[in-house]
């Protein structure tokens, strides 16, 4: 969009914001709101222009993002193309399975350490939902798994109200600086359209009083929780991210808030909600565009299909979704791994988005000026009569210059092993599960952890058994 | 003018429909004919429309609209008539904590074209509420719908407070929702997963069939 458009489409959203308003499912957070100046009409609270201006005064242009253990990852706002793995699914497929089942413990961790392994993917997510933990405290148990076998910074998100604030004491036990040097961003969704139920609102004043990155997830989804139209969707979808900056601010101002989306297309016979579809990724691009306009860092749900098997449409989705997120500069891209409607993770698909992510990375990072170009071509002529493979200059280029695939079949039919591409990630899977060794958590921070996890287990009453992660 | 109806229904025009059989009525037709004979027919239209794939939601939507419509017309003259039969009584809402009700509406207007007497409790219905309406209607079947993984976990609660009642072994429980899987049905300990509404009111009328024997009921 032009900038006049998009400063257009931010005016829209503001009348929608002062005129419409938003619901709040809880008095309390509607309470915060009215208090910081929005007006309560008809159950709605109505948020005038002077107060959305005023919190995005205060929001943070730029999150710096740490690992684990404090070293600085990326800076939002600038682009970062922090890759990470779809979160929350409630659904695994194995390899060679047509079926998807339910999740485990163990799956999480397979897939949290091959994901630590993964170069394009310079995040985590908490990316399945454990079966077999008790549903009470699975999206705890989720972080647990995460902040145990990976350094990497990590997407997560609580289920409940209450489990949140024990999210964030998990990462205060491992890193008492969590806020200073945030390494956990907790997506947050409002319920379209222009909506707050009791669990997200209340979640995201949580993250601002304990100053934890916020990531904002409203979910248009074409004709059925939006305008059908792009244009719709979008100053709904606008709207609803500025109503969670201005919460957010009214709580801590200066709490950190990423400006993120799921826009979807409901499939109009099926009722699926396709998120690759071009429509749901116009919805992103254009919102991208909005947040460039306040300049503020941004995510996405990109390198990822609503296939069902790992097939054509799997690899045409993630690999053009990845593409669009990293030439448009997306700074946190949730998605890699994910199939059927951010439901279902592979181990397999997640290896070959990663190669797709790689393959993004490389055609983003463009190219640069040669001052040796033309001495290289003359010593190749002249010298080494067309061999360039010869030549030093090759030599010392090319691996910078090239970015050679890991597991994409381009080897000569003769060197080839027969598999197909996803045996081969199989096989890339079942290498890295057994030969990658992630950095641990250990000692004093483990145990700090493992005692949050007691605390989580003793407030829902619920038997902690000898952990078997 | 049954045919006026009959062919708004199915364009889900509700005004029209509203308006129809506001006329119907004037004329003297019987709600229970109104039902029997063109509304249900147009639904049923409307759902082989859908199956063939000529419809699509939006259509299936509209048509449920002005179905949905046209009973607001005819309650206040059906109240009465206790010997009109039904297939069952439902007492359909969206958990606590979760505000959609597409699905849910969907569902109520297919439920209610098949003949069932359908109380909407609306959205945010906390588990009480679902059980002390099974009592209170005496209901055949809940239908619980979540949009959201965070909200579906209220879907069990529901089940729980039926269980503490004594009242799970007499009621079908239905589970929908987009992040509703036939396992998460199984887990929570429910009946029939809601995938679409045809399919479910399907379902559940032959689990009715099978508990009774085939016979219909009179409202509660």
């Amino acid at each position: 969009m032009s900038r006049s458009d998009a400063e257009e489409i931010h005016a829209e959203a503001l009348r929608v914001l002062s005129t419409i308003g938003v619901f709040f499912e809880d008095k309390g957070v509607e309470e915060i709101v009215v208090r910081a100046g929005g007006v309560r009409r008809d159950g709605r609270v109505l948020l005038p222009e002077s107060l959305v201006e005023d919190s995005l005064k205060t929001v943070p242009r730029r999150i710096r993002l740490y690992d684990r253990d404090g070293n600085l990852v990326a800076v939002l706002g600038e682009g970062a193309r922090v890759f990470n793995p779809g979160s929350a699914a409630i659904r695994i497929l194995d390899y060679g399975a047509t079926e998807p089942r339910s999740p485990t413990l163990a799956d999480l961790k397979n897939l949290v350490v091959l994901a630590d392994a993964l170069q394009g993917l310079k995040a985590q997510s908490t990316a399945l939902v454990p079966a077999d933990v008790p549903a009470e405290v699975r999206d705890v148990v989720r972080l647990y798994v995460v902040l145990k076998y990976s350094s990497k910074p990590v997407v997560t998100g609580a289920f409940t109200v209450e489990n949140l604030p024990l999210m964030v004491e998990m990462l205060a036990s491992v890193r008492e600086d969590y806020a200073e040097k945030p390494f956990a961003v907790f997506d947050v969704c409002p319920t379209p359209p222009l909506s707050w139920s009791t669990i997200t609102s209340r979640n995201l004043v949580d993250l601002a009083r304990l100053n934890a990155p916020a990531e904002l997830i409203p979910m248009p989804s074409l004709g059925a929780t939006s305008p059908v139209t792009i244009y719709g969707a979008l100053v709904q979808h606008h709207a609803e991210n500025l109503s969670g900056i201005a919460i957010s601010q009214a709580v801590r101002p200066g709490a950190p808030v990423i400006y993120g989306g799921s826009p979807t297309m409901i499939h109009p016979y099926y009722g699926t909600a396709s998120i690759t579809s071009p429509e749901a990724v116009l919805i992103s691009l254009g919102y991208r565009d909005l947040a460039r306009l306040l300049d503020l860092p941004t995510h996405t749900y990109m390198a990822l299909s609503d296939s069902k098997q790992v097939d054509y449409q799997a690899g045409a989705e993630a690999a053009y979704t990845a593409v669009v997120a990293s030439l448009a500069g997306f700074d946190v891209v949730s998605g890699a791994g994910m199939l059927e409607y951010e439901s279902v993770q592979s181990l397999e698909k997640l290896v070959l988005d990663n190669e797709a992510v790689m393959v993004a990375g490389r055609l983003t990072r463009g190219f640069d000026r040669d001052p040796a170009a033309t001495q290289a071509l003359a010593e190749g002529v002249l010298e080494k009569r067309g061999n360039f493979l010869a030549l030093k200059h090759t030599r010392q280029n090319y691996r910078k210059e090239i970015r050679i695939p890991s597991v994409w079949d381009l080897e000569p039919r003769a060197r080839a092993a027969r598999q197909a591409l996803l045996e081969k990630a199989h096989a890339a899977v079942q290498e890295i599960l057994s030969t990658h060794a992630p950095k641990l958590l250990e000692g004093d921070q483990l145990e700090k952890l493992d005692n949050v996890l007691a605390k989580l287990y003793r407030q829902h009453n619920l038997k902690l058994g000898k952990p078997n992660i | 003018m049954g045919e006026e109806l009959f062919k708004a229904v199915i364009e889900g025009d509700d005004k029209l429909s509203a308006e129809s059989t506001r006329k119907l009525l004037e004329r003297g037709l019987a709600p229970r004919e109104i039902i029997s004979s063109i509304l249900v027919p147009a639904m049923r239209h409307v759902g082989e429309l859908y199956e063939r794939g000529e419809y699509f939601i939006p259509e299936l939507i509209a048509s449920a609209e002005a179905f949905r419509a046209c009973m607001e017309v005819l309650r206040p003259h059906i109240g009465g008539l206790t010997d009109v039969p039904v297939t069952g009584v439902a007492v359909f809402g969206t958990v606590r904590g979760d505000i959609h009700e597409l699905g849910k509406n969907l569902a109520v207007a297919v439920f209610e074209a098949e003949g069932f007497q359908v109380i909407d409790l609306g959205v945010d219905v906390p588990p009480e509420r679902f059980a002390e309406a099974v009592e209170q209607y005496n209901a055949d079947v809940v239908g619980m719908s979540a949009l959201m993984t965070t909200t579906m976990l209220e879907q069990r609660n529901v089940v729980e407070e039926l269980k503490r009642r004594g009242l799970r072994d007499r009621v079908i429980v239905v589970a929908g929702g987009a992040p509703v899987t036939e396992e998460w049905v199984r887990e929570i300990g429910a009946d029939v997963w809601g995938r679409d509404a045809f399919e479910t009111v399907r379902i559940v009328k032959e689990m009715l069939v099978k508990r009774r024997g085939g016979a219909r009921r009179s409202p509660a």
